[in-house]
């Protein structure tokens, strides 16, 4: 069944990020009639991502994304750092395997996301910036438009993509107020350096590029962390930290990334670059905790806007299932469209679709991910105790060396740390990552 | 009745840098509808419901005036069609040259009563195109316009003056800039944007115009910027608010600011 007004179009999609833009995208391409509003004057201009896009979804979509779309440059490096106050151990992995084929990319969403949405109106579907939707239509069960000041528009099927607030999909009752321990706030400032200067502090050639995740004292010990990613000429370097646990240390964000950019270790690579942007978001962490109800009579809902977001610690991932997201479900809304009935049972394909993915899959598979980074000890001993051993090996004070193991079970007796919590905390990460 | 708004498309300065030799990055400004035009848009729609006259925008410039995206950024906001001049020779024109360009447009338009520009434009804001047009048209010129009521040929002109304000009558076709805020501007809304993509827009051929070239060159040969003021950097650091009142308002004093 759909609805007996004609409606304007047969998809309205809410917000022009990745999410809402792929899904425009597909369903354009396939012949819809498709409008993309979006609140932002531009779109791009009103999200905020650390910048690192993991890209085979995206080529899957636009095949020749690599080349066609404004990316910054290709991760080879990945460098995993605990940070301390005075010292820091870190994972160094670099590989030229990710370089072919590519595995993820830098990228400003300033100008990415203005890409995607003129692949949109090539495609087809029209594009509204600068107009905030104020609620959807319904009526009964069933989400029959937008509404946007005096101005109301009809589709058969409304695809939320309005980010991770979402408050179409709180608005008709689709998710809760996210628990504050499912929300991080990210902070994060674009730096401009001059393209050798990256290219030589990174040790980089060409296209290549860097991803920094650091933990401990870059926070502070507020459970979270820190990133640098290496654009083409800026540097891309942020915080994410969990609200719950800021409010517990009674911590300020700002201060906390104050202090991320002065620290000593990371402060070099800054320096003599000029701030280009700097900005707030909220981050949704729950996991799948968060994915709630995404499909009703009518309407689905998509990206972060679905709670898709992950963190596994090394990788923290939300764009690359936005693009998966989007995927599912333009084809699911394209078979319920096809056959004439948009309600809630024909979109559960999406669902269906979504969990069957490598998006859903992931969801699941690091479903124990969000409690475990929510061990305390990650953000403080841990990188602590590394520092001890390591301290212990090179520090020739004339004493008589030990082995290694002796050292380390000398360093675990001065900290903190129990050796039960390490045995604990390494079976949860195992089991969660 | 013909109306016509003269609008600027261009990018905003405040997302420019200026460099240390004085040199402008506009690399990371983003072309816009210039911050005045909309009140210019707005004055004029006004009239035009009252009058039923036809709205037109007009605008001129570089490549990217004339995209969809900027044409229906204006056309959202109320007029019934756009001409435009884009080509990339205007990208460095002069006051005179666009002023120029604008009058052979108006001219191409044919029997327009009146031009509504807004106020000053945000890139450049040196408040000059409006008069240099009236000038090539032979019409007259009123800045600072806060309102305009009546039919063409019977124009009655609200104009704020030093001290005050006045009120015209203007029996033939004029320009008139609008003040910064002589109307608010309309957010345009989704029927407004959805109507703007199917309204007419007419680009035109800067050389089929045959407009006068300019009898000299003008060419940017040196930019600085403005001597930066060394601050004092005065802290004044009591527990006490009176003390600190004190101290404030003698140093304020010592510098002849009070």
């Amino acid at each position: 069944m759909t609805e007996p007004v004609e409606p304007d179009f047969d998809v309205i999609v809410i917000g022009a990020g990745i999410a809402g833009c792929v899904t425009a995208y597909q369903l354009a391409q396939q012949g819809r009639s498709v409008l993309l509003v979006e609140r932002g004057e531009e779109p791009g201009s009103k999200n905020l991502s650390g910048g690192v896009l993991y890209s085979r979804g995206m080529e899957q979509v636009f095949p020749d994304f690599l080349t066609e779309a404004p990316v910054e440059r290709r991760i080879t490096r990945n460098y995993i750092n605990f940070i301390n106050g005075d010292s820091s151990v870190a994972v160094d992995y670099r590989d030229a395997r990710l370089a072919e084929p590519v595995n993820a990319v830098t990228v400003l969403r300033a100008k990415l996301d203005p890409w995607l949405a003129a692949k949109c109106e090539e495609a087809g579907a029209l594009i509204m910036p600068g107009v905030r939707v104020d609620r959807v239509l319904t009526e009964g069960t069933r989400v029959v438009g937008v509404q946007a000041g005096d101005d109301e528009l009809r589709a058969h099927v409304v695809v939320a993509a309005d980010g991770v607030n979402s408050f179409i999909a709180q608005d008709v009752g689709l998710r809760k107020k996210p628990p504050q321990h499912h929300l991080a706030v990210g902070v994060k400032a674009v730096v401009s350096l001059p393209r050798k200067t990256i290219e030589d502090r990174f040790t980089l050639t060409g296209d290549e590029g860097a991803a920094v995740a650091a933990v401990g004292d870059c926070t502070e010990g507020v459970g979270g962390g820190g990133f640098l990613y290496t654009n083409i000429d800026s540097l891309s370097i942020g915080i994410v930290v969990r609200l719950d646990d800021l409010t517990a240390k009674k911590k300020v964000v700002t201060d906390i990334f104050d202090h991320f950019l002065e620290h000593r270790f990371i402060a070099p690579y800054l320096e003599g670059g000029e701030m280009l942007e700097y900005g707030c978001h909220l981050v949704a962490e729950g996991g799948l905790d968060m994915v709630g109800d995404i499909v009703m009579d009518g309407m689905v809902v998509v990206g972060d806007a679905a709670g898709l977001t992950l963190n596994t610690g090394l990788t923290v991932r939300g764009m690359d299932l936005a693009v998966g997201s989007a995927v599912a479900a333009a084809e699911a809304v394209g078979a319920a469209l096809d056959q004439k009935n948009t309600s809630r049972a024909t979109l559960a394909a999406y669902r269906e679709k979504l969990f069957a993915s490598y998006v859903g899959k992931d969801m699941e598979t690091y479903a124990k991910a969000p409690h475990f980074l929510e061990t305390d000890r990650m953000y403080k001993e841990y990188g602590e105790l590394l520092a001890d051993v390591l301290y212990g090996a090179f520090n020739h004070d004339l004493k008589p060396r030990e082995h290694l193991v002796k050292v380390a079970r000398g360093s675990l007796a001065h900290s903190p740390l129990k050796i039960m919590q390490l045995v604990k905390d390494g079976i949860a990460g195992a089991r969660a990552l | 009745m013909k109306i016509v708004v003269a609008y600027k498309w261009t990018r905003d300065p405040e997302e420019a840098s200026a460099r240390p030799d004085g040199t402008v990055d506009w690399s990371r400004a983003k072309p816009g509808l210039s911050t005045y035009d909309p009140v210019a848009i707005e004055v004029a729609r006004q009239l035009a419901a009252e009058t039923g006259a036809e709205l037109i925008g007009v605008t001129v410039g570089d490549k990217g005036v004339g995209t969809p995206l900027a044409c229906k950024a204006a056309l959202g906001r109320g007029l019934d069609r756009v001409v435009t001049v884009e080509d990339g020779s205007l990208a460095d024109a002069g006051r005179s040259e666009l002023a120029a360009v604008l009058a052979e447009v108006i001219k191409h338009i044919g029997d327009v009563d009146l031009v509504v520009t807004g106020d000053s434009s945000m890139d450049v804001a040196a408040k000059m195109v409006p008069t240099v047009l009236a000038g090539e048209l032979g019409w007259p010129a009123v800045a600072e316009v806060t309102s305009v009521t009546g039919k063409a040929g019977e124009l009655r002109v609200g104009r704020e003056i030093p001290g005050g304000a006045q009120v015209l009558e203007i029996s033939g076709p004029a320009v008139l800039a609008t003040s910064a805020d002589a109307a608010a501007p309309r957010v345009p809304g989704m029927k407004d944007l959805l109507a703007a993509g199917k309204k007419p827009v007419e680009h035109l051929d800067l050389a089929a115009l045959k407009v006068s070239p300019q009898n000299a060159v003008m060419t940017v040969t040196g930019r600085s910027l403005p001597e930066r003021k060394v601050r004092k950097g005065q802290l004044i650091d009591t527990a006490d608010p009176a003390q600190a009142a004190d101290e404030l308002l003698t140093a304020l004093r010592q510098a002849g600011a009070l």
